[in-house]
C-alpha cells in the first residue's frame, strides 16, 4: 500500500464511525436485551430442574423471554436497515466527489486517461466501499462494545466466571493481532506475485481475441492452469496463518465455556440457589463471542478498501476554484477574438505554439491550417478554456479570457469537433442537450437548419427514437448533423469548428460543409481543418487564413510572426 | 440444465478435496453441538445432585472442535481454489472458442472483465451456501435421535428448526433473484450515465451541462440504491423472522421439558442453541444463492456459446500461395438486419500493399472478421491461395494472416512473454531483432529488467505509440506472409500515427499488406487504395 492511501483510509474510517453512532447504539441495546433474554432462559431452565419455585415466576420468566426476543428482533431490523443507509450515504458522497473532480478537470485535465477506466472508478470502485461503511465499521464498533458490556454483566454476576470470560475475550484481539501480523508478513512476501497472478486471469480474458488470433489458445489455457495452481499455493500459505486468528476465537470460546462449567460443577452440589447463575453464565458465552465472530467475518471488506484507496489516490487533483476577483462580463453579441503573443507547451522542450498573435473581427471567419499535430486543436482548446496559455493572453472583446465569468464565457462559445458524442437518450434529448429550455419552435428551426428532418422521418419512433448506448446507431454524417442542430439551438456568437469533416466521405462532407456555412453566417468563426473542400468553402466567405506550419517555420528562421 | 448444477458438475471433476472439506465441516459442526449438549448435561446433573461426569470428555470435545474448525477452513479453501482453477480454465477455453469473433473484435474488454467478477461470485457458492446447507441437513437426523431419546413430543421442535434452516433460505433465494435482476438493471443504467458524462465531457462542458449530467447520475444512483434497499429490507425481515422462530423453538423445548426428563431437557436446550446458531446464517446464504444463480447463468451462457464459424469436417491442406480474393461476398449480422455489404469483390495479390479507407462504423472491420474466420459470409466466398477458406482450419489460416487491430492487447506480463505470444520458439536474438525492426530496442535495453521488465500494473509503462509498436513487433514475430492491420493507431495523435507507419513500412517489406483505416497519414507505402462507402469499394486516388 502506498503512503498516500493511508491517510485517506484513516479519514474514511473516522467519518464512518461518526456516522455509525446511532446504529451502534441500536446494536448495543440489542446486546443488552440479549443479556436479559439469557437471564430469563436461565431462570426457566432452573425451574425445569426443580431448583426454583414454579408457578407465577415461571410465567414471568417466559414473558420476559418472549418480550426480549421480540425487542431484539426489532432492534436487529432497525440496525440492519441503518447500516444499509450508512453504506448508501458513503457511496453517494464518494461518487459525488469523484465525479465533481473529474468534471472540474475537464477534457484537457483527463488527457491520456481512458473514460471507461474513470467510469469504472466512479461506479465499481465506489460500490466496493459499501462493505467498509455498511459492514466493517458497525461490526468493528460492536466487537468492542458488545464483549465489554457482557463482560461487565458477567463480572457483576459472578466475578470468577466474569474473569474467565474477560481474559478469554482479551486473548482474542491479542491472538488476532499476532496472527494478523504473521499473515501480514506472509502476505507481504507473496503480495507482488499474488497481485500479478490475480490480474493475469482478468487480463488474459480481456485480451482473449489477441490470443485466439495468434493461434495460442491451448498454450495459454495450460499456462492459466499453472498460474491458478501457483496462486492457490501462495494464497493458502497466507491463509493458513490468517485462519489462526479465527482459531484463536474458537479456542477462547470453547475454553471459556469449559472453564465456566468446571468452575460451577463442584460448588453446585448442595448449593442449588447458584443454578440460575451458572446457567445464565453458560448462556452468555455464545452472546459474548458473537460480536467478535461478526468482526472476523468482515475482514475481507476491510482488505478491499486498500485497493480502492490506491485508485482514489491515482485520480488527478481537482483544479483550484476560479478566484472571484477581477471577473468581468462583456457584451455577448458580436464577438472579436484576439491572441496576443500566446505560447503553449505540454513540456518545456517541445512548445506547441510559440508567440502566436491573431485577431478575428466580429462576424469574420479564420481558417486555421497546418499538418496534424501542428497545434490546431490546441488553439481551439485554449479558446474553450480547457487549456491555459503559458504566456501571453487571449481576449474576447478586449477582456482576458480568464477574467470572464465562466458561465458567461460558456454561453458565448459554440463548438463542433471531429466526432460528436451521442448520449444515451432520444434524438430530441440529444439536440436539446445544447439548451434544455428551448421552445418547440426553436427546436424545429434547429432541426430544419441542420437538415435533420429526413433522418427523423426515417427513424422508427421519429424524434423520440433512442440513440447512443443500446439505441439506434447513426452514421458519422448524421451525428455531425445533430451537432450542427445543437449549435443552432445554442446560438452562440463565437463558433469553433475543429476538423468537423475529417471523418466523413467526400459526398457527405460537401453537404455538411454547406450546413456549416449556413450556421456560420453572422458569427465569428474559427475553422481548423486540412480538408481542401473545407478550405474552398472558407474562401467563398472571405476567411483569413493562418498556416501554423508556416508560422513555426518562420519562427525557426528568426522571423517574428 | 440449471446453471448452478452445471458449475457443481465442473467442481465434481475434483471430488477428493471437496469431499474431505465436507466431511471436516460436518464433523466440526457435530462436535460443536455435542460440546454444548455435554456442557448442559454436566451442569444439569450437578444441579440434580448426580455423579460428577468426567470434565475430561468436555475438554476433549472442546479441543477437537477447535482443531476441526481450523482444518475445515484450510481444507475448504484449498478445495474451492482447486475448483475455481478448473472453472477458470474451462471458461477461458469456452470464451476462446465462442466469443473471439463476437466479443473480441469489439471494445468489450470491460464486459469480459465483468464476467470474471461473476466467476469470483461462484466461489461463495460452496463455502457459504453448500457447506452450511449440508450441515443443516445432517443436523436433522442428529436432532431426531437426540430428541426422541427424551420424549416423542420433542420432535415438535424440529418444525421451527426446519423452518429456519430450509424454508426461509428458499424464500430468500427467490426474493434475491428478482431483486438482483432489478439492481443489475439499475447498475447498468448508472454505468451508462457515468460513461456518457465522462466520454462526452467536452460536450458537457461546452453546453454547460455539468449540473444536468450530475443530476442524471444521481437519479440513476437513487434508483440503484432503492433496488438495493428493497433487497436489504427483505433480508433484514427474513433474518428477524428466523431469529424469532429459532428462539421460539428453544422456548418450546423448555416447555416440553416440563413434561419430560428435566436433565435431558437442559441439554436439549443447549443443543438447540448451538444448532440454531449454525443455521441462522442460512437466510443470508439464500440471498447469496439467488445472486450466484444469476452469475452462474451468465458464465455458463458465455462459456458454452459455441464457435461462430463451424470448422470444416475434412479440412483441405493449406495452399502454398498466399493471395487473398473476396468473390461476390455478402454479409449481414442477422436476417432482419440490413446488409453490411453485398456482392463485394476484392483482390489482394501476393506481395501487394492495399488499403481500404472509410468512415468508422461503416463495416470495414467486418472485412477483417470474415478474412480471419471470425464470421461467415452469407453469400459468395473468400479464397486464400485459391482455396475457399470455409474448407481451411481457422487456426492454420490465422497463422498465415497476422492481425493487428485497435483491440490488440498488451498483456500485464513481461515484455518477453508479450512477444513470445507471436512466436513461442523465438530465442533472445530473434526477439531483439523484432524490437530493432520496430525501433524499440533502445527503449527496452534501457529498462532495468530488459526483456523481462514487467508491463502494466506495477511495472514499466510504455507510451501509446511504443505500445502499438510493441504489438507490431509481436505481429511480425508470427512471421506470417500476410499482415492485416485494422485501425492500429486508433486513439493516438497524428504525429505518433505517422511515426508508427514509417516504422511499419520498412518492417513489412516484401509481405502482403492489407490496411483498414479511416484516413491515411500520408506516409504509408501503398499500391492500391480503396474507399469503402455505402457497402461498396471505390478506387481512390493514391
Amino acid at each position: 500500500m502506498s503512503k498516500a492511501a493511508k491517510p485517506w483510509i484513516k479519514s474514511e474510517q473516522k467519518s464512518g464511525f461518526r456516522a455509525a453512532r446511532l446504529s451502534l447504539l441500536l446494536s448495543s441495546a440489542g446486546i443488552a436485551f440479549g443479556v436479559v433474554q439469557a437471564g430469563a432462559a436461565a431462570r426457566l431452565l432452573a425451574a425445569l430442574l426443580h431448583v426454583q419455585q414454579g408457578g407465577l415466576a415461571v410465567w414471568g420468566s417466559a414473558a420476559v423471554f418472549i418480550c426480549a426476543v421480540l425487542v431484539r428482533a426489532w432492534l436487529q431490523v432497525r440496525a440492519e436497515r441503518g447500516n444499509f443507509e450508512l453504506g448508501a450515504a458513503a457511496r453517494r458522497r464518494l461518487r459525488g466527489q469523484v465525479l465533481g473532480v473529474l468534471m472540474a478537470l475537464g477534457p484537457a485535465g483527463l488527457r491520456g486517461r481512458h473514460s471507461a477506466e474513470l467510469a469504472a472508478t466512479a461506479v465499481d470502485r465506489v460500490e466496493a466501499m459499501d462493505g467498509f461503511h455498511a459492514r466493517w465499521v458497525p461490526a468493528t464498533g460492536l466487537a468492542i462494545i458488545g464483549p465489554a458490556l457482557i463482560g461487565l454483566v458477567a463480572l457483576l454476576t459472578d466475578w470468577r466466571s466474569g474473569l474467565i470470560l474477560v481474559i478469554a475475550g482479551l486473548c482474542v484481539p491479542f491472538a488476532m493481532a499476532v496472527a494478523g501480523i504473521g499473515a501480514g508478513i506472509a502476505a507481504k512476501k507473496q503480495f507482488l506475485a499474488m497481485t500479478r497472478l490475480q490480474v493475469r486471469f482478468v487480463d488474459r480474458i480481456r485480451g482473449i481475441s489477441s490470443i485466439v488470433l495468434a493461434g495460442r489458445m491451448e498454450d495459454e489455457a495450460k499456462a492459466l492452469a499453472t498460474a491458478a495452481k501457483e496462486l492457490r499455493e501462495r494464497t493458502m500459505r497466507v491463509l493458513r496463518v490468517a485462519f489462526l486468528s479465527s482459531t484463536a476465537l474458537d479456542l477462547a470460546a470453547a475454553a471459556a465455556l469449559v472453564l465456566i462449567v468446571i468452575r460451577f460443577v463442584p460448588v453446585l452440589r448442595g448449593a442449588h440457589e447458584l443454578a440460575p447463575t451458572a446457567l445464565f453464565l453458560v448462556l452468555l458465552v455464545p452472546e459474548f463471542f458473537a460480536p467478535l465472530r461478526g468482526f472476523a467475518a468482515v475482514y475481507g471488506d476491510r482488505m478491499a478498501v486498500e485497493a480502492v484507496a490506491e485508485e482514489f489516490q491515482a485520480l488527478p487533483e481537482a483544479p483550484p476554484p476560479v478566484p472571484p476577483v477581477h471577473i468581468r462580463s462583456v457584451a455577448a453579441h458580436g464577438v472579436t477574438l484576439a491572441f496576443e503573443h500566446v505560447t503553449f507547451a505540454w513540456d518545456e522542450a517541445r512548445p506547441v505554439l510559440e508567440n502566436l498573435s491573431l485577431k478575428v473581427g466580429r462576424g469574420e471567419m479564420l481558417l486555421l491550417t497546418g499538418a496534424s499535430g501542428a497545434g490546431k486543436s490546441t488553439v481551439i482548446d485554449l479558446i474553450l478554456g480547457f487549456l491555459a496559455p503559458r504566456s501571453g493572453r487571449i481576449t474576447i472583446n478586449g477582456a482576458t479570457l480568464e477574467d470572464l465569468v465562466p458561465a458567461a464565457r460558456t454561453r458565448m462559445l459554440g463548438w463542433i469537433g471531429q466526432k460528436p458524442v451521442i448520449f444515451a437518450g432520444t434524438i430530441e434529448e440529444n439536440i436539446r442537450f445544447a439548451n434544455p429550455a428551448a421552445s418547440e419552435d426553436e427546436l424545429q428551426d434547429a432541426i430544419r437548419n441542420a437538415h435533420l428532418e429526413e433522418l427523423i422521418a426515417s427513424l422508427p419512433q421519429g424524434i423520440k427514437t433512442p440513440l447512443g448506448e443500446g439505441g439506434f446507431g447513426v452514421s458519422g454524417g448524421q451525428a455531425q448533423r445533430i451537432a450542427i442542430a445543437r449549435a443552432f439551438l445554442k446560438d452562440a456568437p463565437l463558433l469553433l469548428l475543429d476538423e468537423p469533416t475529417s471523418h466523413l466521405d467526400p459526398a457527405v462532407e460537401r453537404d455538411i460543409l454547406e450546413s456549416l456555412k449556413h450556421l456560420s453566417a453572422g458569427r465569428t468563426v474559427v475553422l481548423a481543418t486540412h480538408s481542401s473542400q473545407a478550405m474552398e468553402i472558407a474562401k467563398t466567405v472571405g476567411a483569413k487564413r493562418i498556416d501554423l506550419d508556416a508560422l513555426r517555420y518562420a519562427s525557426w528562421r528568426g522571423v517574428v510572426a | 440444465m440449471n446453471p448452478v448444477m452445471r458449475i457443481v458438475l465442473l467442481w465434481a471433476r475434483n471430488p477428493g478435496w471437496l469431499f474431505l472439506a465436507l466431511l471436516l465441516s460436518l464433523w466440526a459442526l457435530a462436535t460443536g453441538v455435542v460440546l454444548m449438549g455435554l456442557s448442559g448435561h454436566v451442569l444439569a446433573l450437578a444441579v440434580a445432585g448426580g455423579a460428577l461426569v468426567v470434565p475430561a470428555l468436555l475438554e476433549w470435545t472442546g479441543t477437537a472442535r477447535v482443531v476441526l474448525r481450523y482444518a475445515e477452513r484450510v481444507v475448504g479453501h484449498e478445495a474451492i481454489f482447486r475448483a475455481l482453477a478448473e472453472i477458470r480454465v474451462w471458461m477461458f477455453r469456452g470464451l476462446a472458442l465462442s466469443a473471439a469473433g463476437g466479443l473480441g473484435l469489439r471494445r468489450s474488454g470491460d464486459a469480459l472483465a465483468r464476467l470474471v467478477n461473476d466467476v469470483d461470485t461462484l466461489d461463495g457458492l460452496f463455502l457459504r451456501i453448500f457447506l452450511p446447507l449440508l450441515g443443516a441437513l445432517l443436523l436433522v437426523p442428529m436432532l431426531v435421535w437426540a430428541l426422541t431419546r427424551e420424549h416423542g413430543l420433542a420432535l415438535l421442535v424440529l418444525l421451527p428448526f426446519c423452518f429456519v434452516a430450509f424454508f426461509i433460505p428458499w424464500r430468500a433465494a427467490r426474493a434475491a433473484e428478482e431483486g438482483a435482476g432489478k439492481a443489475g438493471l439499475a447498475m447498468a443504467s448508472l454505468r451508462t450515465a457515468v460513461l456518457d458524462a465522462l466520454h462526452g465531457l467536452r460536450e458537457v462542458k461546452i453546453f454547460a451541462a455539468e449540473g444536468r449530467m450530475l443530476a442524471e447520475v444521481q437519479a440513476r444512483e437513487a434508483q440503484l440504491l432503492a433496488a438495493q434497499r428493497e433487497l436489504a429490507a427483505e433480508a433484514a425481515k427474513l433474518n428477524a423472522i428466523a431469529f424469532i422462530v429459532a428462539q421460539g423453538g428453544i422456548l418450546l423445548a423448555i416447555v416440553l421439558g416440563f413434561f419430560g426428563l428435566p436433565v435431558a431437557a437442559v441439554a436439549a436446550v443447549l443443543v438447540l442453541t448451538a444448532a440454531f446458531e449454525a443455521v441462522l446464517g442460512l437466510p443470508r446464504a439464500g440471498l447469496l444463492y439467488g445472486q450466484a444463480r444469476k452469475a452462474a447463468a451468465r458464465v455458463v451462457q458465455a462459456a458454452e456459446a459455441g464457435p461462430p464459424v463451424p470448422e470444416p469436417v475434412t479440412p483441405a491442406p493449406m495452399p502454398s500461395r498466399n493471395a487473398i480474393a473476396f468473390e461476390h461476398v455478402s454479409f449481414r449480422y442477422a436476417a432482419d438486419r440490413p446488409w453490411v455489404f453485398e456482392n463485394l469483390s476484392l483482390q489482394l495479390p501476393e506481395g501487394s500493399r492495399t488499403a481500404v479507407l472509410g468512415p468508422s462504423g461503416a463495416g470495414k472491420s467486418t472485412i477483417a472478421a470474415l478474412m480471419l474466420k471470425l464470421a461467415q459470409p452469407v453469400g459468395g466466398q473468400i479464397r486464400f491461395g485459391g482455396v475457399d477458406i470455409a474448407q481451411l482450419p481457422a487456426e492454420a489460416l490465422r497463422h498465415r494472416i497476422a492481425y493487428l487491430g485497435q483491440t490488440t492487447h498488451l498483456f500485464a506480463d513481461t515484455i518477453r512473454n508479450n512477444l513470445l505470444l507471436g512466436d513461442p520458439a523465438a530465442d533472445d536474438a530473434k526477439l531483439w531483432d523484432a524490437l530493432e525492426a520496430v525501433q524499440l530496442a533502445d527503449m527496452v535495453s534501457a529498462l532495468p529488467g530488459g526483456l523481462d521488465s514487467w508491463l502494466g500494473e506495477g511495472g514499466a509503462t510504455v507510451s501509446g505509440g511504443q505500445g502499438r509498436r510493441l504489438a507490431l513487433a509481436r505481429t511480425l514475430l508470427m512471421n506470417a506472409p500476410v499482415i492485416l492491420l485494422d485501425e492500429p493507431c486508433a486513439g493516438l495523435d497524428a504525429a505518433t500515427e505517422q511515426e508508427f507507419f514509417r516504422v511499419f513500412n520498412t518492417a513489412t517489406e516484401g509481405k502482403t499488406v492489407f490496411l483498414i483505416l479511416h484516413r491515411l497519414t500520408g506516409v504509408e507505402h501503398l499500391d492500391r487504395i480503396w474507399r469503402f462507402t455505402g457497402g461498396t469499394l471505390v478506387a481512390a486516388a493514391g
